[in-house]
């Protein structure tokens, strides 16, 4: 997929580009960061690995001076110095391109790129577009670019944009650029040209900061790998010199058995959900799927392939442009409403943004989707309420005092069984899971599994989207993967293992 | 961006460690604490007021306060629902003018109470509903689709109204507005009908807690299955229903009906609201709260009438509370925002 | 943050080429709103293509420009100013009321300016500062400055404006009527400022990605009041206009007229979200309020019925605008 990397190439004792010693940082009730070192060299893709809530993202954060650090030193070339804010990380040329991108939308490349330091004109607060166009374009030829400078930036496609931002960093004389999971939302040509784009940059000397899930991009293209847990820095190690299991054990913490063991489903019941080649404008092209009572169905493929939007289309989040949609043998045309009606339920990905209303208590989330069922004619019981919200604290072994307790303070794990407890309020017998388990903790983990196995144990269908391989072989059933909008295969069970998944799930060159 | 969740022992030893009184002022919930807040804010207002004039405490003064309140809350009550939401209706001062000037021209032409009595409602009702469908239809966020609405009002009740002022009602429709029965005026029964309305339909209503999560967090609402559209244009309905029932208590109250009545009471209307302790970002807020806010503000109206201050400065004070209570809600949702 | 990856990647230079046409598309959406009214009344009417009446129109809509060209602006940073007719009257009267004492221009123009600049740091400092949404302080501000007015005139006309004051309205200059020369002069200043400048550069990041313009190490906060200062200080410039116009202070001079400027920037184009903005949109979207107000006086419309159409007009523009989104 990627050009050969060589491995080889040790870390000859010289000065860091840039050391951190110790750095700490702590939130109310959460120490994000417990006395990190860490090394940046010149010339070097330095790999950073760690589970959602290990600490990467305040590490960058604290890189680029968005947050300051409570105890730690800086040194840059050996010598110490503070990032109190974002102007002393500019003047050290470190730059951070985020997920979320700093683009302005209605400016042009050129003017993005240049955002805060355009070029003066003759006249005083002019800006000498010209200039600014040359010096764009400069920068664009030498990182292999062919945009126009004056192209709106909103009509860029998310991997444009990705390279304006790190051209963007360029033009601030980066020379430590992180990056945030760059190939996340990329297709393999894009990515192909942007580990171009990082190739130059190494040659040119920039260090870079490469934070990423994926266990090929780390091996193929990085020359040195730590990994944080839980906000300590747990592992430092060379590519060559490791194994992906290795690295899985060093973030998740002490051998932790991947495999969760359920017994498999081997006589699925009622249809519960067909797909029938279902198109939509959000990308989704011919997709034919089914799911049986019974069953945990997975739904597997690289970030950016349509498996979000499935889910969305099959409980009527968004709509569809062609094919069929039954739910239990119904047609399913409508919106949520009618996706609930018909028994199904979504356990949407951002279970704060699109689960939870946070500022509500537990008991007024679980009760959220039924209550047409609960109160048929009406008049809420704030009482009946609170009595189905118990029964369901008590048999999802929810951690809350009580179901009047804010439900945006309980933990990741917790959160999500309450908007399971949500569906099963609502008496819901399909389930679509989007990343059950993502952003909680190992321990819950297991427990998530275990609820959702014992959903299927009493007739429920499930089907679950994830983007960790390992969950998808060791709980489904079976598994369909999509690559690029489209269905790409089918996996049974004797057929599932990690590597079939990702060779359908990958373009084949 | 992710930010850290906060551990729930954290909290539950911070209630236990605080004793007496103030570990009861904790222990309440949030809601009631906030009523409870503003009620002890009112009953000082209450006692400022006495010291500060002697026409204060008088039978009359008390009455005609109330009176005012009353036609407040009854317009505020339904924009409490449509800001519950986190929306906001501009128009409720504009729809209280056409809905009145209607009423007003049916009844001198045909005579007849009842048919004006539901041309206003039914005014003020469809007003609501097109601000409803505005909203959820075109997409127009709420503030600008009543803002819309409220010059496009403005402007057909002066086309019919044709710049002249009809007055002289029969006086069995002005009871409503200046009428009495056991020395109370007849508004201050309708306002605690629709107080008992507003609080059942708001807590003790599944619809309640729908609109209540819509304002929480819309997304969520409707991945849940709530019909937020529905919803949304069920709250506007209602405000607008309730300016239309505003409507007719102002244009008993007045006797007269011109173009520009009522205009002005948008902003108290959603001063009352916010000073009650609803937020503008949605999901937060009673039905109770905005009649204390009505109390308040109305009494705050009242008092410089007493002290003789020129009503040119009402609007000017009604708009810094409003700015102050907004500022005092930011400052407490800071945390909630992402 | 799940982007599908499917569509293919745009074209190299077609993007620029899709940019142009998607601003050629809302402004051409405008101007084709503003040949159908014209046209409507042309026909309906006896005097709309007068070559007098259409110069009347322009010159009416002088005042109209000079407030659209900063609410452009603001709206632009996901903002509104609902104060700024309230706060044109209330530097009508202060102007007026100078002037009349002093017998002179200067001193009353500044006063103008003055309460145009103290308003919009109050509307700035409380959007920016206090993080109040822009449509609350402004309403607030909008009750301020609509009692203000009240309280310095008493609810009285302000009469007997000097000549010097008058002739800002009236007089002509190379045979252009003095309120274009200020109104051309204001567009092409705000033009520069938003297309050649550091700081229109900024208005355009304010809306469009604030978070990116704090990282660049911009003091957001700053420009924000600053756009507010423009549009209190060009509702002073107004005033002067205003004042001249009319020939005398009063309180209710120009009440309501943020809606008529804010339908002008919503009909031209500028978008309420993300920080798009289009200026001569807006200039047409002023062309197209003020051919609206004209036709319907000429028909014998009253005005508060003409600021119905005004709204009629916007909802078609925004749902024109929807439309074309979708089909994109």
């Amino acid at each position: 997929m990627t050009p050969p990397h060589d491995p080889a190439a040790p870390a000859t004792p010289r000065v860091p580009i840039l050391e951190l010693r110790g750095i700490s940082k702590r939130f109310t009730g959460v120490q994000a960061l417990d006395d990190v070192s860490f090394e940046l060299h010149e010339g070097e893709v330095h790999m950073l690995l760690g589970e959602n809530g290990a600490g990467k993202s305040t590490l960058m954060k604290v890189l680029c001076g968005a947050h300051t650090a409570d105890a730690g030193e800086f040194f840059h070339h050996g010598k110490p110095v503070v990032i109190g804010g974002p102007a002393d990380a500019q003047r050290l040329g470190i730059a951070v391109i985020f997920q979320e991108f700093t683009l302005v939308p209605y400016l042009s490349v050129a003017q993005n790129i240049f955002l805060g330091r355009e070029p003066r004109g003759r006249l005083p607060g002019l800006v000498d577009h010209a200039r600014m166009r040359r010096e764009a374009q400069a920068i664009m030829d030498q990182l292999g670019m062919t945009l126009a400078p004056d192209t709106v930036v909103a009509t860029l496609g998310v991997a444009q944009q990705q390279m304006v931002e790190i051209a963007k960093a360029l033009s601030q004389q980066a020379r430590i650029v992180v990056l945030d999971e760059p190939t996340a939302a990329l297709s393999d040509n894009e990515t192909e040209k942007l580990f171009a784009m990082i190739e130059t940059l190494k040659r040119q000397g920039v260090a870079m900061v490469y934070i990423s899930h994926r266990m090929a991009e780390v091996f193929s293209m990085g020359d040195r790998i730590t990994v944080l847990r839980d906000g300590k820095k747990v592992g430092f190690r060379m590519p060559g010199q490791t194994a992906p299991d290795e690295l899985v054990s060093l973030m998740v913490g002490g051998k932790v058995d991947m495999s969760y063991s359920r017994t498999y489903c081997t006589a699925p019941g009622e249809m519960a959900l067909r797909l029938q080649g279902v198109s939509a404008r959000s990308g989704i092209q011919d997709v034919s799927l089914e799911v049986r009572a019974g069953e945990i169905v997975g739904l597997a493929g690289l970030v950016g392939s349509g498996r979000t939007e499935v889910a969305r289309a099959i409980f009527g989040a968004d709509p569809i442009a062609a094919g069929r949609i039954e739910i239990f043998g119904r047609p399913q045309t409508g919106g949520p409403t009618q996706a609930r009606r018909l028994g199904a339920a979504l356990i949407p990905e951002s279970r704060k943004a699109q689960g939870l209303a946070l500022i509500r208590s537990v008991g007024e989330n679980l009760v959220l989707a039924s209550l047409p069922r609960l109160f048929p004619r009406g008049l809420f019981s704030p009482s009946k309420a609170a009595a189905q919200a118990r029964e369901l604290i008590a048999r999802l072994r929810i951690a809350t005092p009580g179901p009047d307790r804010r439900v945006g303070v309980l933990s990741g794990g917790n959160q999500q069984k309450v908007v399971i407890g949500k569906w099963l309020s609502a008496e819901a017998k399909l389930f679509i899971f989007d990343e059950p388990t993502r952003g909680i903790d190992v321990g819950a983990k297991a427990e998530i599994f275990s609820l959702i196995d014992g959903l299927v144990k009493k007739g429920a269908a499930v089907l679950m989207i994830s983007s960790e391989l390992s969950e998808i072989v060791n709980v489904c059933d079976r598994t369909y993967v999509m690559r690029e909008g489209r269905v790409a295969g089918e996996l049974a069970r004797d057929a599932m293992s990690e590597e079939a998944i990702l060779t359908l799930g990958m373009h084949h060159a | 961006m992710k930010t850290p969740t906060l551990s729930s022992s954290a909290a539950a030893s911070a209630q236990q460690n605080a004793s007496g009184l103030q570990g009861l002022w904790q222990a309440l919930p949030d809601p009631v604490r906030s009523v409870a807040f503003r009620l002890l804010a009112l009953g000082l207002l209450c006692l400022a007021l006495s010291f500060a004039s002697d026409a204060f405490l008088t039978t009359t003064n008390l009455v005609n306060v109330l009176r005012q309140a009353a036609l407040l809350f009854l317009l505020a009550s339904g924009v409490t629902l449509v800001i519950l939401t986190a929306g906001l209706d501009l128009s409720v001062g504009a729809n209280v003018a056409m809905s009145a000037c209607l009423a007003a021209t049916l009844m001198k032409a045909t005579g007849s109470i009842t048919l004006a009595v539901f041309a206003g409602l039914g005014c003020g009702l469809l007003i609501g509903i097109a601000n409803g469908l505005l909203i959820t239809l075109l997409r127009l966020p709420p503030f600008i689709a009543t803002y819309g609405m409220l010059w496009i009002l403005h402007g057909v009740t002066y086309w019919f109204m044709k710049g002249e002022t009809i007055h002289g009602f029969p006086p069995a429709f002005r009871a409503i507005g200046s009428g009495h029965w056991l020395g109370i005026p007849i508004p201050v029964y309708l306002m605690v009908a629709f107080l008992f309305i507003g609080v059942v339909f708001a807590q003790r209503t599944r619809w309640g807690q729908e609109i209540y999560a819509v304002g929480a967090n819309p997304e969520a609402a409707r991945l849940s299955g709530v019909p937020v559209k529905s919803r949304l244009v069920l709250v506007y309905a209602v405000s607008g229903a309730m300016a239309g029932l505003a409507s007719l208590i102002f244009l008993a109250r007045l006797n007269s009906a011109e173009g520009d009545i009522g205009e002005a009471l948008t902003l108290p209307a959603i001063a009352a609201v916010l000073i009650g302790g609803t937020s503008l970002f949605g999901g937060v807020g009673s039905v109770f709260g905005t009649l204390v806010g009505a109390l308040i503000l109305t009494l705050v109206l009242n008092g410089m009438n007493l002290l003789a201050i020129s009503s040119n400065w009402q609007p000017v004070v009604t708009g810094v509370i409003v700015v102050l209570a907004v500022f005092l809600d930011n400052l407490t949702r800071k945390g909630d925002r992402k | 943050m799940h982007e599908m990856t499917v569509r293919a990647e745009p074209v190299e230079g077609v993007g620029k080429l899709t940019a142009r046409l998607k601003h050629a598309g809302s402004a051409s959406g405008a101007l084709m709103m503003l040949i159908v009214l014209c046209a409507v009344f042309a026909f309906s009417t006896e005097n709309f293509l007068d070559g007098a009446n259409l110069v009347n129109v322009a010159v009416q809509s002088t005042i109209l420009l000079l407030l659209a060209l900063p609410m452009t602006l603001i709206i632009m940073t996901e903002g509104l100013d609902l104060s700024m007719g309230a706060v044109l009257t209330l530097a009508n009267v202060v102007l007026a009321t100078v002037a009349v004492n002093t017998g002179g221009v200067s001193l009353a123009l500044l006063a103008a300016l003055g309460v145009g600049l103290a308003f919009g740091l109050v509307n700035g400092t409380l959007v920016s500062r206090l993080g109040i949404p822009p449509f609350v302080a402004t309403l607030g501000t909008l009750g301020a400055a609509q009692g203000l007015a009240l309280v310095v005139t008493d609810g009285q006309s302000v009469v007997g404006i000097p000549a010097s004051v008058q002739m800002f309205y009236s007089g002509a200059f190379l045979g252009v009527p003095a309120p274009i020369w200020i109104a051309g002069i204001a567009y092409a200043l705000f033009h520069v400022v938003l297309y050649h400048t550091r700081f229109g550069a900024n208005v355009f990041a304010l809306g469009g990605n604030r978070e990116a313009l704090t990282l660049a190490g911009v003091r957001t906060r700053l420009y924000l009041v600053a756009v507010y200062v423009i549009g209190g200080l060009m509702a002073g410039l107004a005033a002067l206009l205003l004042t001249a116009r009319i020939s005398s202070g009063h309180p209710t001079a120009a009440l309501g007229m943020e809606f008529d400027a804010i339908a002008a920037v919503a009909v031209g184009g500028t978008s309420f979200e993300k920080g798009k903005g289009w200026l001569l949109g807006t200039l047409i979207g002023v062309l197209a309020v003020g051919v609206l107000r004209n036709g319907l006086n000429l028909m014998g419309v009253t005005s508060a019925v003409q600021v119905s159409a005004i709204g009629l007009l916007v909802i078609l523009a925004l749902m024109i605008d929807a439309f074309r989104g979708k089909q994109s």
